[in-house]
């Protein structure tokens, strides 16, 4: 609901109340002020007779009865209201009537009935209601229109800023400049959230800063440990030692597992931190072949079958060359470190999405587990357990929706990538996730 | 053959001096931006390992200085694996390959011999080791004189050895090497062994002396003994 919309409501409600009792109050007031005139009239009349009747100035009682209501038996005294037959309209209408005793010289007391109709009064009555929920009526079909100018006009400001935000990429390194409208609220929020941005591209240059500066500090003494543990083992001396060379040798497979960790996590930050702002048309049907064709050696090693289906159609999609080479090389690595000597590869690809589905050891648990990090199918593997993780960000860094499907008792693995060709720019997912996932 | 290498880390360039002067190359080292700069005007190279990041400035300025100089040199990139766009700019500025820190030794002496190769004779080039000829640009391999037919996978295995004689190659490097820079190779040595056993009985059918030798839990060794 519409922060005007609700305001609205609460309006509209408090103003029928206040016209509900308005309206009671103006009628029982309106009421209460005609019955005191008609009485003060009557009471006026009483008294004019009272006065003749001692200046003895009255006709004689037969007379008198001709003009008004006069009994010989005492009747109750007092205003008291009535209804009484109208001959002309042949309907009730209500009267007020005083009842008084008059004594007329020499004829004793009689009982004199005054009354007037109350007729007029209720149609008044009436015309007061009417032009009150007239009103009321037009009341609230102003508020309804002004409210609607109003967030036409009034909220326009924070459209736009709403419109900036929304639009707002922390990847080019620009603080928002929204504008100082001249309503106090909204010059208030525009400063605060200049304020946040500001904050937030000067955090996010310090993150980039300190994961590149740690990258790259951590990256130079694993490559000087890496080229000295080579040149160690091409000592004559030690290459020949048949206890040495080993040692060396199994230093040197460390070195390359710690530096394949580091570029892996390191990898997984860049994409975390959106640094992969450059996206080209992609042929991920030629690189596929690229990339199978690489890793035919292994295939055959653990005698796979593969299966290539690559639809004719040329498979184009919008990502950074680094990342598209990342995902498939992990995708097809996946496939071939979790299989079985002599199992299946297959893999499908079409301008909708990949698909690649292996024989493997029987798996139990949650298969969206299998994306969490250093997640191992087997504890003593030597592999970190990263890659389903990089396929993971990258899809969720492109907008792609990827599903791991486990079938055949565990045994046949499917990992399904839907592909959008026409995908431009990668998906913008809210700051909070950002914040989430660093 | 005069090789530049600009690399700003000291221990990382002392390694890769050592075994470039193994394999039988002049270098000359330059330590930052300056130093290089200087360097390639005053001489001329066969080739420049080029490390793009330096603490007084890009590589990729001396690469584009090099291109401006029409310099014959050939260049050879070493990045750090995260400057992806990096790697592309150094190849469309006109640098021959490139490598990925961290590298193995011998892989940087394969992509060197395959630059200056490429350079230098403009592919009319025959590799002669002991009983063996490799004509690369026809992809022909002859031993004693007779035509021999190798796999793609085992060819390319046989010319990386070739790029290294006399030095030991890790079954790491290898894997790599022939599947790619990012194969997880702990597990995949197997393939290693059956091309190795493949190419070794393929040369030795035609009566090749058996130099490819096995280093035990190490790796394997071109032997020019």
């Amino acid at each position: 609901m519409k922060l005007l919309a609700a305001t609205t409501r609460y309006y509209l409600l408090l103003n029928v109340l206040l016209f509900v009792i308005g309206s009671i109050g103006l009628y029982y007031g309106i009421d209460w002020a005609l019955r005191t005139e008609m009485e003060e009239q009557l009471q006026g009349r009483r008294k004019e007779l009272l006065d003749r009747a001692r200046a003895n100035q009255l006709p004689p009682v037969a007379l008198l009865a001709t003009l008004l209501d006069i009994s010989r038996q005492p009747r109750p005294e007092g205003f008291h209201d009535t209804v009484l037959l109208d001959p002309i309209e042949h309907e009730m209408v209500p009267h007020r009537q005083l009842t008084f005793p008059l004594s007329v010289r020499g004829q004793g007391p009689v009982w004199v009935t005054l009354r007037k109709s109350l007729v007029v009064a209720e149609d008044l009555l009436g015309v007061v209601l009417g032009v009150m929920l007239g009103v009321l009526a037009l009341l609230l079909g102003g508020v309804v229109l002004i409210n609607r100018w109003l967030s036409g006009r009034m909220w326009a400001p924070f459209r736009r800023t709403l419109a900036s935000l929304r639009a707002y990429d922390l990847q080019q390194h620009q603080p928002l400049t929204l504008p100082t409208p001249a309503v106090a609220e909204f010059a208030e929020l525009n400063l605060a959230l200049n304020g946040l941005s500001q904050r937030l591209v000067a955090d996010y240059e310090h993150l980039r800063e300190f994961t590149a500066n740690a990258a790259h500090e951590t990256q130079t003494p694993l490559a000087i440990m890496q080229a000295q543990l080579e040149q160690l083992l091409q000592v004559p001396s030690l290459a020949e030692d048949p206890a040495a060379a080993p040692l060396v040798a199994a230093l040197y497979g460390a070195t390359l597992r710690l530096s394949r960790l580091h570029q892996a996590l390191s990898l997984l930050s860049k994409i975390e931190n959106r640094q992969f702002p450059r996206a080209v048309p992609v042929r991920l049907d030629e690189l596929l072949v690229e990339k199978v064709a690489q890793l035919e050696p292994l295939l055959d090693a653990r005698e796979l079958r593969y299966d290539l289906d690559i639809s004719k159609v040329p498979v184009v999609v919008r990502m950074h060359p680094g990342l598209a080479d990342s995902l498939l090389q992990n995708l097809l690595q996946n496939a071939v470190k979790h299989n079985v000597r002599g199992g299946e590869l297959a893999v499908t690809l079409t301008p909708q999405g990949l698909k690649i589905s292996n024989t493997g050891p029987a798996v139990t648990g949650d298969p969206t587990r299998f994306f969490e990090r250093f997640r191992k199918h087997n504890a003593a593997s030597e592999s970190p357990g990263l890659g389903l993780s990089i396929v993971q960000q990258i899809c969720s860094y492109y907008g792609f929706c990827v599903e791991y499907l486990v079938a055949e008792g565990g045994t046949r693995h499917t990992l399904r990538i839907a592909l959008k060709p026409a995908s431009e720019t990668p998906a913008r997912t809210p700051s909070a996730d950002l914040i989430a996932t660093a | 053959m005069k090789i530049l290498l600009v690399e700003d880390e000291a221990a990382l360039r002392a390694a890769l001096v050592g075994s470039l002067r193994q394999a039988g190359y002049v270098v000359e080292e330059a330590a930052s931006f300056a130093q290089a700069q200087e360097k390639i005007v005053v001489y001329q190279y066969d080739c420049v390992l080029l490390d793009l990041t330096l603490p007084d400035g890009s590589g990729l300025d001396l690469l584009r200085a090099l291109k401006a100089s029409d310099s014959p040199a050939g260049v050879l990139i070493i990045t750090a694996r995260d400057a992806l766009d990096d790697k592309i700019a150094g190849l469309d500025l006109g640098a021959d390959d490139y490598l990925i820190k961290p590298f193995h030794l011998s892989e940087l002496n394969a992509r060197l011999r395959a630059i200056i190769r490429r350079r230098q004779f403009k592919g009319q080039q025959q590799i002669v080791f002991r009983d063996l000829l490799v004509l690369p640009n026809l992809a022909e391999v002859h031993v004693r004189g007779e035509l021999i037919t190798l796999t793609r996978k085992e060819y390319d295995l046989l010319l990386y050895l070739l790029a290294n004689p006399g030095r030991i190659l890790t079954k790491e490097a290898i894997a790599e090497h022939l599947c790619g820079d990012s194969v997880d190779a702990a597990d995949s040595f197997d393939f290693i062994y059956t091309h190795l056993k493949n190419l070794r009985k393929k040369l030795q059918e035609k009566g090749a002396d058996n130099y490819i030798r096995t280093m035990y839990g190490v790796g394997y060794k071109l032997s020019n003994e």
